[in-house]
């Protein structure tokens, strides 16, 4: 089983052309980019703004958990069959517009969950500090509130990020791209070493993702580089911010 | 043939495809605990007319029904039947080989390729053909070394085949494919992912009938969203099945294969060898049953089952009432 794995990422054939990995991978991340920008787009500003408000969340998180709740298939599915169509979406392909309306709506609730309630948590005495110091609420909001939310914030991407990337495979049902189509045409060909090939070219890279987005979280939360910096260069009467 | 031809049915043949990575994987132990735990077969059972059988098959209408016919003509003739389906061959098949389930209902073709496949690769040449016959050879040559042979197949159905809307076909006065190819114009097809790489697919029917294929969506054999993609005019053509009871409700009709394209796909008997020397009888009632049953006859039996919402227990029974094959 492994050694046809192995020949099967082996055959050069298997990497070009339309159906080859390369190019579905291509497919993949365009697809996933897209919805997972969008998402972001739009939940990131609703759910931080909603967070310095500090109204509205509750009602905002629990309408974009609904997308939780129900299969991401059959909301793609019911999108094909209904409203949008299955018709061609540029390089998203066949149904392209019904499988990123159905990924956004997969990749909202953790990212306006997450962005809420980190903006929340931040201390409020830091948030009336900044007040008594002359602040305005947009300033408030860019240089306190958000620095210190990052942290929930990157990991409400990070979620989505992973998900998506996942679940971006299921394109492949509505005849769309990406790289599901290897798995799909696999598992019809009766060809398991293609079956778990493309399937571990999926987990491979949504490990890679979920590391990488660590990376970056770890990298942006302003509370861990200050420690950092106070460490490294052991500057006296640095301020350690807390959270 | 390829092996998850049938493996569901159309409605719930899509949603299955989404966890069929896992299922794959965990296919080799999830099959053992399916199907063994209360397994034990009736290979060792030396008495005829009496014993356990275990039918095992696949989980969907068609199925249901053969399975169900089964059942009821085996327990009629004294057997103590159980009848465990899953969703997919390669789940029951290996517990077939190793007597945990006796007796299966498969396609001739689907089958004879799947054995081909398993013992040759997925690159295998394809040995089933048009000749029920001569396929049914090819079948118990791949068959004998597993310890498996197929009875007698049934003279139904259920073979890939093509259809297009009836108003397409009444416009341009189609009845065959012949008929589609000499009419030159570029066809859209729907049909089974690997479609293009196939010469009972997209290769045949440009080879052999001369149909310009502009392009195949891969929306899978028979599926509902291969036969929306018709209905709503996205696709001129699609591959479905013979007995597929829900094309004439969604306008839609077959083109004749009549230049003998499709692999034969009659319903066959699969039994585990050792089973069937202890078991003798249960090839002649089942052979009995088969000789009878027509491709209509089929596709009725799915009609109630999938549109009046019959269960497939009790048309299986009702239907072998009706030929006086039970009492």
């Amino acid at each position: 089983m492994l050694t046809d794995v192995l020949a099967w990422f082996a055959d050069p054939a298997n990497w070009q052309g339309e159906g080859g990995i390369l190019n579905r991978l291509l497919e993949h991340v365009l697809l996933s980019v897209t919805a997972t920008a969008a998402a972001a787009l739009v939940g990131l500003p609703l759910a931080i703004w909603l967070g310095h408000l500090g109204r509205g969340g509750t009602l905002a998180i629990n309408i974009s958990n609904i997308g939780r709740a129900i299969p991401t298939f059959a909301v793609l599915l019911v999108l094909a069959l209904g409203p949008i169509g299955t018709s061609y979406l540029g390089p998203y392909g066949r149904a392209g517009l019904a499988t990123l309306v159905a990924l956004v709506l997969f990749a909202l609730p953790p990212i306006i969950t997450n962005a809420y309630v980190g903006m929340r948590e931040v201390d409020r005495d830091l948030v009336e500090s900044a007040r008594g110091m002359g602040m305005t609420g947009v300033q408030v909001l860019r240089e306190v509130e958000i620095p210190l939310a990052l942290p929930l914030i990157m990991s409400g991407l990070r979620l989505a990020v992973v998900q998506v990337w996942a679940t971006a495979t299921i394109a492949a049902l509505v005849a769309g791209p990406g790289l599901g189509r290897i798995v799909t045409l696999g598992f019809v060909r009766q060809d398991l070493a293609q079956v778990v090939g493309g399937a571990l070219v999926i987990a491979v890279i949504a490990l890679a993702l979920e590391v990488l987005m660590v990376t970056l979280q770890r990298r942006l939360d302003p509370v861990a580089r200050a420690k950092r910096q106070a460490a490294g260069t052991s500057v006296l009467g640095s301020v350690e911010l807390r959270s | 043939m390829s092996l998850f031809r049938r493996p569901l049915t159309s409605r719930r043949r899509v949603a299955t495809a989404a966890v069929v990575a896992p299922l794959l994987l965990l296919g080799a132990c999830a099959g053992d605990d399916a199907l063994s735990s209360d397994g034990g077969g009736g290979g060792d059972t030396a008495s005829a007319g009496g014993g356990t059988v275990v039918i095992g098959g696949q989980n969907y209408s068609e199925m249901q029904i053969m399975s169900s016919m089964y059942q009821a003509l085996l327990e009629d003739a004294g057997y103590d039947v159980t009848l465990k389906l899953v969703e997919s061959r390669d789940v029951y098949e290996p517990e077939m080989e190793k007597g945990n389930v006796d007796l299966s209902a498969d396609y001739l073709s689907s089958m004879t390729e799947y054995l081909n496949k398993a013992e040759n690769g997925p690159d295998a040449k394809v040995v089933a053909s048009n000749d029920a016959d001569a396929t049914v050879e090819e079948l118990q040559k791949l068959a004998a070394p597993r310890g498996i042979e197929p009875l007698e197949p049934a003279q139904a159905q259920d073979a890939n085949a093509f259809a297009v809307t009836e108003e397409f076909a009444r416009k341009n006065n189609l009845t065959s494919l012949s008929d589609l190819g000499k009419l030159g114009s570029p066809i859209k097809l729907a049909a089974a992912e690997d479609c293009s790489q196939r010469t009972d697919c997209e290769i045949g029917l440009e080879k052999t009938y001369g149909i310009d294929i502009s392009k195949v969506e891969p929306l899978g054999f028979g599926t509902q969203g291969t036969k929306d993609a018709l209905a709503k005019g996205e696709v001129q053509l699609g591959q479905v099945g013979t007995s597929d009871a829900t094309l004439e409700d969604l306008g839609l009709v077959l083109l004749e294969d009549d230049k003998e394209l499709q692999n034969a796909e009659n319903l066959v008997p699969m039994v585990n060898s050792d089973f069937l020397k202890a078991n003798r009888d249960v090839a002649t009632v089942l052979n009995e049953m088969s000789a009878g049953l027509s491709t209509d006859d089929l596709a009725t039996m799915i009609g109630k089952v999938d549109g009046n919402r019959e269960l497939p227990e009790d048309v299986a029974r009702a239907y072998l009432q009706d030929k006086g094959l039970i009492s």
